[in-house]
């Protein structure tokens, strides 16, 4: 902070100002003092209003190098909170990346473009497993058909069979009878009349017997039919389907991966100029120390140029003691104040130059709170 | 499902719908398509609207007929469901698949 040692004013600037006469600064004096004397009173009240002026400048550069440093060492405080949280998220968006990349298994990192690879694989594998079984499924019924069909012929065989033996024994009855009507001579006709007939009884029986198995046989294949019938219906086709919905649904997924990867790329690269810039502003924010040092001169000059005016006027109202007390120019200063366009400055140099006060805390004003004086020669302004 | 034979006996055309209960009529129709002469065995899917595991199955089984006659059997112009169908299981790879 800087503050020049703040003088008390011998007097205060007392303005007569009437609205129908032209604003003079010597309007309080009765005879116009001679050129080179009024030349001289214009130096002093010039050297006076500088000094004003110097001290409200100094004033002002103290408060505002207050402000400024004050506020950067805020904002130099957030960046730097800002540049952590920036390197964090720059680090939180980088892990986003492993996550992009693919899917953890097992503690390894296994791309979602594999993944969909491996699961059309084994997809693959299970279509062609199931148009296997469908192809065996259906060659099992054509042979099953087959096997139906030559059991039928075989019970049309065995029908055909017992009626032949039906034949059989019917001849060996009639020969038996036309035996017995010979007497003697047909004796031994009807020996081969009897073993004829039971030939018959025995082929009837194993006539029987083939019947019985051919039907365990029948029963069988029908089963079996029935069953893989029940197996063979069963419609895969929704089965082979998912696969292609599964390869819809796994290329949807490996488009949205490869953009959320574009996406995370590019988050990455933002957060990494981010942190960059915030740094950069961090590193700008600290060069403020300059910015004070440069305004420790410019007041340093300021207080020499004080103190020269100080003595340059005290020793010329030593020599001259009829110049003191020379009215300040009011026209200069008016000049000058139209100059301001911030209204509380202008009120500030206004109190400080025509009433040689100097205001304690102008903290306030810099952030814009405070309204101008209405007090003293504010209002002439 | 139902059939119609071209005059050479080499190419059909099925039509509806080939599932597992067609077995015995597409058993008639393989036995005249490899009875045939014409060294290429055609079957026309253009008008077939749906087919199931068990009509691949026979299919399949009419393509080792047709090899072991040393044939060849083209499937022309399947279509919706069927074409679907074909594409998922790589019929094209097992088969002469025409458009």
């Amino acid at each position: 902070m800087f503050r020049l040692g703040r003088k008390p004013r011998e007097t205060s600037v007392r303005l007569v100002v009437a609205s129908t006469s032209p604003p003079s600064i010597h309007s309080e004096v009765e005879a116009p003092p001679p050129p080179h004397e009024a030349l001289l009173q214009r130096w002093i009240s010039l050297a006076d209003m500088q000094q004003r002026v110097i001290q409200a400048l100094v004033s002002e550069i103290a408060h505002t190098s207050g402000f400024v440093e004050t506020e950067a060492d805020a904002l130099s405080g957030r960046f730097q909170r800002l540049a952590v949280s920036a390197e964090q998220q720059t680090a939180r968006v980088d892990s986003l990346t492993h996550l992009a990349t693919g899917i953890e298994v097992e503690g390894k990192i296994v791309p979602i473009d594999r993944i969909a690879g491996l699961l059309e694989s084994t997809l693959g594998d299970v279509v062609e497993k199931i148009l296997h079984l469908s192809k065996d499924s259906m060659s099992m019924v054509y042979a099953l058909d087959e096997l139906k069909a030559n059991v039928q012929r075989v019970e049309k065989c065995m029908e055909q069979l017992d009626g032949v033996n039906n034949t059989t024994n019917m001849l060996a009855l009639n020969a038996r009878i036309e035996a017995e009507r010979a007497g003697a001579a047909g004796s031994a006709f009807r020996v081969v009349a009897n073993e004829v007939r039971e030939l018959s009884k025995v082929t009837q029986a194993l006539a029987a017997t083939m019947k019985s198995e051919l039907k365990g046989v029948t029963d069988g294949i029908s089963h079996g039919h029935a069953t893989l019938q029940r197996v063979a219906t069963i419609d895969l086709s929704g089965n082979i389907l998912a696969k292609d919905r599964l390869e819809v649904l796994m290329v949807a997924l490996v488009s949205r991966n490869a953009n959320l990867e574009t996406i995370v790329a590019d988050a990455v690269k933002e957060a990494g100029l981010i942190s960059a810039d915030v740094d950069g502003m961090v590193t700008g924010i600290q060069f403020q120390d300059r910015t004070r040092q440069r305004l420790e001169h410019v007041v340093d000059t300021l207080h020499l140029l004080d103190r020269a005016l100080e003595e340059i006027k005290s020793s010329t109202t030593t020599t001259l003691p009829e110049l003191a007390g020379a009215a300040p120019d009011i026209e200069w200063v008016k000049k000058l104040l139209e100059r301001f366009t911030m209204s509380e400055m202008r009120a500030r140099f206004v109190v400080h130059l025509l009433d040689g006060e100097l205001p304690d805390d102008l903290s306030d004003d810099m952030s814009g709170n405070n309204a101008p004086s209405s007090g003293g020669s504010t209002e002439l302004f | 499902m139902r059939f119609e034979f071209d005059a050479d006996e080499s190419k059909v055309s099925i039509s509806g719908e080939f599932t597992f209960t067609d077995h015995a009529t597409f058993k008639v129709i393989a036995a005249r398509l490899l009875d045939g002469q014409d060294k290429a065995i055609v079957i026309d899917l253009a008008k077939l609207e749906f087919i199931d595991s068990a009509g691949l199955g026979m299919l399949l089984i009419v393509r080792d007929e047709a090899d072991k006659a040393r044939r060849s059997l083209v499937l022309r112009s399947p279509c919706g469901q069927v074409k679907r169908m074909f594409d998922v299981t790589k019929f094209d790879t097992l088969f002469t698949v025409e458009a």
